[in-house]
């Protein structure tokens, strides 16, 4: 976790709406974190203080529950974020083995983001698509019934439409 | 004939492609007047994308894993009413027989109705049930005793008497109460409350609505887990709706009935399932749970009454009402009443979403509907109850589907995943697998969950690894039974229950890891060893050519062999190898 | 309110319906384990020590799961329980768990090397402060002879001390004399005695190990008289230390004080000729034996019975027997053969006696030795040959006297079990020496007259059990020198006698409590660790010259001034816990035998951090029970602490890491105050 004072200032206006809507309401931290979240793609430092002086509630507070849910980043994300499926049925049907492919195809390990910011990988829970297991989304779009070879073709034509290779 | 086309737009259908089989039709139907609808998840996931062709309301065609490049031929056989030309794509009458063998209630609309429709809904004969009570003056007292006829248990897990907590809550003392429903779905392998939602929002609005009006809540929350985008967009859809039509708002029906519809989507939490722990994220707080008593009837969210079920549970509370407790009690064995709904998935050949009758049998379900093991392999065991739950093995596939017969087992009913395994799956591996899930979800709060799962998991590491040692067994199994005994909620309590399960069925596959160093199942890529017979081999370069370390080698013709030091233990080679020449011990 | 009635491990409690069991218990005397709760903040359920079983539910039923005394209510007829197996099963599981992940050091390394484990960096931190006393009564729990055993001991404290992973130990062991001299030289500290008890102890041996034995009972409460056969008390430290490294009033004065205390001391009575065991069984209560090891070992080579061969212990006793009536060893050769700390004081005295050359005998090398090498380098200064790599093969003699000695070379082979490099005899190749002494340094053992009737071991020490000393004969113990692995160095012989007389104390108040060994959190520290501390060398104790001090036995060492001692006592890195008498967590863990190791795995990162203007927080040793937590936002109302992540690594932060945060906190200390162990330190 950086201090406040690193990185540029984030513009924090943009965040006045989602403010001035929620900020009264009792209980709407999780809300209101989800929405910076998807404002500024992740959660920078002086957002999350700008939103503790804001709410009434402190930085302290606000980061506990922050780190709490998986759901929220503290490091912006790549072009491409890689959430591959780890449900129990994904699991049986071999997610380890696609895991190891992307791991070691990107050198990136879960959570990270590659060196040139163009994917982030992240080992999720079920997304619900058991039957098409092992299943990964890339942003949108879902890939199922996945083999090691079959995730490499899908990460080197990302790459080759980023000209990336 | 007046053909219309249903498209299965559930996320598992998106994710098959039927968003792209959609836009492919749209263009082709234009100005034919054959309408082009939507409908949710019928359950049959892996013949996603699924169109159907209806007349009126009567189905005419199945079509099953259709692509896009189907369309124009599905499009001319819709206009001219003749289905020879896209006879290949009909469901076959083996896999049609997967639904004839269920009984649907909580999924009744599910795959039939339009979920972005009220009036879809109300054609299927949503909102009666709450109408009638509306109007007709059922007290609150008699929506509880027809539940407590009906026998219904919450279906989340736990199989707590649904009527009893709703009048625990009616009979807590305050004017300000609340209902929750709980669709934090977090169980892997688990995806039926997702599909409720995302296909008939409207029995899930109306099941709350009763709810609410049962023990005299003013407003209903649904915590949505974050990761059903799709649930929550079709939900707020159709609380709109709801409210629009006068079933949600100030003064139902012009009645004194109130009731207010939120949307909290959950941000990424297992623990949150646990109801405590959900109400503690309701308030935006981390979500660890709460000592109880006080339990949630007494003080819930803000500390006030309320009551907290899961989707499934309310989902079947408009049938009930509609078709009275007696007739849902009718279905299921002396313990267990009504239907449930089983998400099956693993090396299932038919994987998907089952409602059937509670008291048929495992093997009912898993042969007779999901059409036995995929690729001719063995059954070993399956999964129920996930992270919280247990395995099954072959030897009691005769059980039957009830609360207390599958809890006798080890496992439970839970939320209702099916995860079924064959003779490749490793069961050391698999209670691995849920600890590191546990593990991971624990909220921290506890020692026993927070130190006790993490000390689990790194045992269950270090036996798959082959690094176990003497006395782990008995390590786990106190370890186990010290955790289940200590820890705080339903998630700690429960964590050792696949770790449990597993040594009470299958310890000679521990012993195997721990003892013999070996996986029996060939799982353990840690505990393989892979080598090639020169007697088998032929010498045909193919298996040094696909292994991804370059740890095979040899000359043309000349048997090959394997550098165990470089050797990832992936299998590729053994797939590759056209002699059977390749053996893994 | 109204009232109801219940029991508590049988015993009938009563409390106001609506109270916790933990309450009511609390309400009723009674402690029950917990480590997350506190009366100022909502009851939490972490930490689950308070899990207690209730055996009946006032219905005839028992309640089938624990219950958390912290927030079940306690109810009409309730028998609640916390000492059913399961419950301890759980706490002590619970406490394995918390420990498995808990880095810290309960005790510095000093205290754990000490043989009679006393809290060095307890009167370090005294003498630092000047307050000389107040380290004379943390020495006292532990050795009543500190002025003696400061000048004696080989300090394996200061071998463990972390000081000496950036650059040399803490001065522990002079400390410890300086403080005590300055204690003797005043109004010398003396502990309140207990009540008397009525009962009887009789000590047989007047060393350090009796007169530390006599001298807690007598604290305890009984009457100790302690026999000696010699004319004089204090054993080994008279007759087997010289008094160059002991001066003799010294000593006088700290048993005097031991006898001033209470403790009846009699001396010139032998056990077994002017006194049998049977009889003092008979008049005593309790009888421990700690004649010590007074029969010095033979080489076993041809020659020894020879006029001129000596043992080393023979050697040092009569010399100090006599009282300054020194013999005249002026022109003599001396071989002194042997490598320990008793041969160091045979080859000293024998200078100091005049001797014209002395040898000292070892088969190794000086590597080896187990001697102090201090004594080692003083003893070259003072003019000692060292034969390394020596064996005696032969002592030659002329007329029944010593003439000469053969010596065998040697050299070092593979390692034996020991870990030393086993001597082994280079095939037909020796040394002749022309000596007119040798002394056999080599062991002591055990002379067994008088012990009648009790059961030796193999090596012919006294057979006494290692958690209650008791020997085969009821009543009667034994510690130090006399038993079973034999003789060991003055603070083994103190130690044992301290956690003996806690045990006798036990039995003769009815129900022995055998000596366990108490569990400590330890963590591992290496020099890397400490590379950021300041460099302050060790202050050098002044020596007088070596060509003055050979000649005389006045001590070799000047002794150091008060603003040294400080200055050396401020070094200390203070490894222990500065919560360890207050610690919840180990204070219950002590309550039962746990093995934390068996759920080693990995652990949250230790590192100390300082972000709160007055509290030094270590993770390692915060055990997530959320006190501090909960209290800086429901008590204090700050909420400057969070939790952060879930999990096994959850942590507590505060805000974000961040230093503005010291401007918002109050600096209450509550948090510091409120947390069950040593995690957060309150510096002001």
């Amino acid at each position: 976790m950086n201090c406040r004072c690193q990185g540029a200032p984030s513009d924090l206006s943009l965040l006045a709406p989602v403010l001035s809507e929620y900020a009264a309401v009792p209980g709407s931290l999780i809300t209101i974190l989800q929405k910076a979240q998807e404002i500024y793609g992740y959660l920078p430092v002086d957002v999350m203080y700008h939103i503790a002086e804001q709410t009434g509630t402190t930085p302290a507070r606000v980061m506990g529950v922050a780190t709490f849910y998986t759901q929220f980043r503290f490091q912006p994300v790549g072009k491409y974020l890689i959430m591959l499926c780890d449900g129990t049925a994904c699991h049986v049907n071999g997610s380890a083995r696609i895991a190891d492919a992307v791991q070691e195809y990107l050198h990136v390990e879960n959570g990270g983001t590659t060196g040139d910011g163009l994917f982030s990988f992240s080992i999720v829970a079920c997304l619900g698509c058991c039957s098409l297991s092992p299943v990964m989304m890339i942003n949108e779009d879902t890939y199922g019934s996945l083999t090691p070879a079959k995730v490499l073709d899908i990460l080197k034509e990302i790459r080759a439409k980023e000209g990336a290779l | 004939m007046s053909i219309r086309i249903a498209v299965g737009k559930g996320s598992c259908g998106i994710a098959a492609g039927a968003a792209k089989v959609s836009e492919a039709l749209a263009p082709l139907l234009a100005g034919s007047g054959i309408p082009l609808g939507t409908v949710g998840c019928i359950g049959m996931c892996w013949l996603e994308p699924i169109v159907d062709l209806y007349d009126g309301d009567a189905l005419k065609a199945r079509l099953v894993q259709v692509k896009p490049e189907d369309a124009p031929r599905i499009a001319d056989a819709a206009k001219n009413g003749d289905f020879s030309s896209i006879s290949d794509l009909i469901i076959t009458d083996d896999d049609a027989a997967f639904l004839q063998k269920q009984t649907r209630i909580a999924l009744r609309n599910c795959g039939i109705i339009d979920p972005d429709s009220i009036e879809s809904a109300k054609a299927a004969g949503a909102y009666t049930a709450i109408s009638h009570i509306l109007r007709d003056g059922v007290t609150p007292e008699d929506v509880i005793a027809c539940i407590k006829i009906s026998g219904l248990a919450g279906r989340g897990g736990a199989g707590f008497p649904t009527w009893f907590k709703w009048n625990a809550a009616r009979q807590s003392p305050g004017e300000e109460k609340y209902l929750i429903c709980n669709a934090d779905e977090g169980d892997p392998g688990a995806f039926m409350d997702r599909a409720v939602i995302e296909s008939d929002p409207h029995t899930l609005i109306e099941g709350m609505l009763i709810g609410a009006y049962a023990i005299g809540a003013q407003e209903a929350i649904v915590y949505v887990r974050a990761e059903y985008p799709l649930a929550i967009k079709r939900l707020e859809r159709a609380i709109g709706e709801a409210r629009a039509a006068g079933y949600i708002g100030k003064n139902i029906m012009d009645t004194d009935f109130s009731c207010e519809f939120r949307i909290k989507a959950g941000a990424g939490a297992f623990v949150c399932g646990e109801e405590t722990a959900l109400i503690e994220s309701l308030q935006g707080q981390r979500g660890m749970p709460r000592l109880k008593p006080p339990f949630p009837a007494a003080a819930g969210y803000w500390y006030k009454p309320s009551n907290i079920n899961n989707v499934e549970t309310y989902a079947n509370v408009a049938w009930i009402l509609n078709n009275g407790g007696e007739a849902f009690a009718a279905m299921g064995t002396e313990d267990s009443k009504g239907t449930k709904v089983f998400a099956l998935t693993g090396k299932i050949r038919r994987g998907g979403l089952v409602e059937i009758p509670m008291g048929m049998t495992l093997r009912d379900v898993i042969f007779d509907i999901g059409g036995g093991i995929r690729g001719g392999k063995a059954f070993k065991a399956v999964q129920m109850g996930g992270p919280s739950g247990g395995c099954i093995p072959a030897e009691l596939l005769d059980t039957v589907i009830d609360y207390k017969k599958l809890a006798a087992t080890g496992a439970i009913m839970g939320s209702g995943g099916m995860v079924v395994m064959d003779e490749s799956t490793c069961m050391v591996s698999m209670a691995k697998f849920f600890l590191d899930f546990t593990a991971k979800e624990s909220c921290g709060k506890c020692i026993h969950c927070r130190i006790g799962t993490k000390r689990l998991q790194e045992i269950l590491t270090r036996i798959v690894e082959g690094r176990g040692r003497e006395g782990d067994i008995e390590l786990l199994e106190e370890l186990c039974n010290a955790v289940r005994d200590g820890a705080l909620c339903g998630l700690g309590q429960t964590a050792p229950n696949p770790v449990l399960s597993t040594l009470r069925y299958f310890r000679d596959e521990f012993e195997a890891h721990i003892t013999e160093k070996r996986c029996p199942a060939h799982t353990c890529t840690d505990l393989l060893h892979y080598e090639i017979h020169a007697d088998k081999c032929r010498g045909c370069t193919a298996c040094a050519r696909k292994c991804p370390v370059q740890a095979i080698s040899g000359t043309v013709k000349q048997p090959h062999v394997i550098d165990q030091s470089k050797c990832i233990r992936c299998g590729q080679c053994i797939a590759t190898c056209k002699f059977d020449a390749i053996t893994v011990e | 309110m109204q009232q109801i009635h219940f029991t508590i491990n049988g015993l009938p409690c009563a409390a106001e319906e609506g109270m916790s069991i933990l309450q009511a218990a609390k309400a009723n005397g009674i402690e029950i384990p917990n480590l997350c709760n506190d009366e100022s903040v909502r009851v939490y359920g972490a930490c689950g020590l308070c899990a207690v079983e209730v055996t009946d539910d006032g219905r005839g039923k028992p309640v089938p799961k624990l219950l958390r005394a912290c927030s079940a209510k306690v109810m009409e007829g309730y028998a609640v329980r916390l000492d059913t197996d399961r419950v301890n099963r759980s706490r002590k599981i619970a406490l394995e768990l918390l420990m498995s992940d808990h880095t810290g050091d309960c005790r510095g390394p000093c205290q754990l090397n000490c043989p009679a484990g006393t809290d060095c960096q307890g009167y370090v931190r005294r003498i630092a402060e000047g307050d000389f006393r107040g380290a004379v009564e943390i020495i006292k729990q532990k050795i009543p002879l500190p002025a003696a055993i400061g000048r004696v001991c080989p300090h394996p404290c200061e071998q463990n001390c972390r000081r000496g992973l950036v650059e040399q130990p803490i001065s522990i062991a002079f400390l410890k004399a300086h403080a005590a001299d300055r204690d003797l030289a005043g109004d010398t500290y003396c502990p309140e005695a207990a009540p008397r008890s009525g009962k009887r102890v009789a000590v047989v041996g007047g060393g350090p190990g009796g007169l530390t034995a006599a001298y807690y009972l007598y604290i305890k409460g009984h009457d100790v008289t302690v026999y000696d056969a010699a004319a004089k008390m204090g054993g080994m430290l008279r007759y087997g230390i010289p008094a160059y490294r002991l001066p003799k009033d010294l000593l006088d004065r700290e048993i005097a004080e031991i006898e001033a205390l209470g403790v009846t001391m009699k001396n010139n009575v032998r056990l077994g000729a002017d006194i049998t065991l049977e009889q003092l069984r008979a008049d005593y209560d309790a009888v421990i034996l700690a004649t010590g090891a007074w029969s010095s070992m033979k080489m076993r080579c041809p020659g020894e019975e020879l006029a001129g061969v000596t043992g080393g212990i023979q050697f040092l006793h009569d010399i100090s027997s006599g009282e300054g009536d020194v013999p005249d060893l002026r022109g003599k050769k001396v071989a002194v053969c042997g490598g320990g700390n008793t041969a160091m004081d045979a080859c000293r005295t024998a200078i100091r006696c005049g001797a014209e050359t002395i040898y000292v005998i070892y088969r190794r090398t000086r590597g080896e030795m187990p001697a102090e090498d201090i004594e080692i380098e003083e003893s070259i200064e003072e003019g000692v040959t060292y034969k390394f790599l020596t064996n005696p093969a032969e002592i030659l003699g002329e007329n029944g006297h010593v003439k000469q000695i053969r010596l065998q070379i040697m050299e070092l082979g593979e390692p034996d079990a020991s870990g030393r490099r086993a001597p082994q005899p280079v095939e037909g190749k020796f040394e002749l020496l022309d000596v007119d002494l040798v002394i056999m340094a080599i062991g002591q053992r055990l002379d067994p007259a008088g012990l009648d009737g009790i059961e030796l071991t193999k090596k012919g020490t006294i057979a006494a059990d290692e958690s209650t000393f008791r020997t085969n004969l009821d009543n009667v113990y034994a510690i130090g020198d006399a038993t079973n692995r034999g003789a060991s160095i003055a603070i083994e012989a103190i130690g044992e006698a301290g956690r003996c007389a806690a045990v006798v104390d036990s039995a003769l108040r009815g129900q022995m409590k055998p000596y366990r060994a108490p569990y400590y959190s330890k963590k591992t520290v290496t020099a890397a660790d400490l590379a950021d501390r300041e460099k302050q060398p060790r202050c050098q104790m002044p020596v007088r010259p070596a060509a003055e001090r050979a000649r005389d036995f006045a001590p070799v060492y000047l002794g150091f001034d008060d603003e040294t001692v400080r200055k050396e006592a401020k070094r200390c890195l203070e490894c222990g816990c500065h919560d360890y008498t207050d610690c919840k967590l180990i204070r219950y863990a002590n309550m039962h035998v746990i093995q934390p190791e068996r759920f080693g795995g990995v652990r949250h990162e230790a590192e100390k951090e300082r972000r709160l203007v007055c509290i030094e927080r270590d993770s390692g040793k915060c055990i997530l029970c959320g006190l501090c937590v909960r209290i800086c936002d429901e008590d204090a109302k700050q909420g400057i602490l969070g939790l952060v992540g879930r999990g096994f690594p959850t942590a507590v932060k505060p805000e974000f890491q961040n230093p503005e945060t010291v401007a918002v906190c109050m600096t209450c200390g509550k948090c510091a105050a409120a947390c069950p162990t040593g995690a957060l330190k309150w510096l002001k």
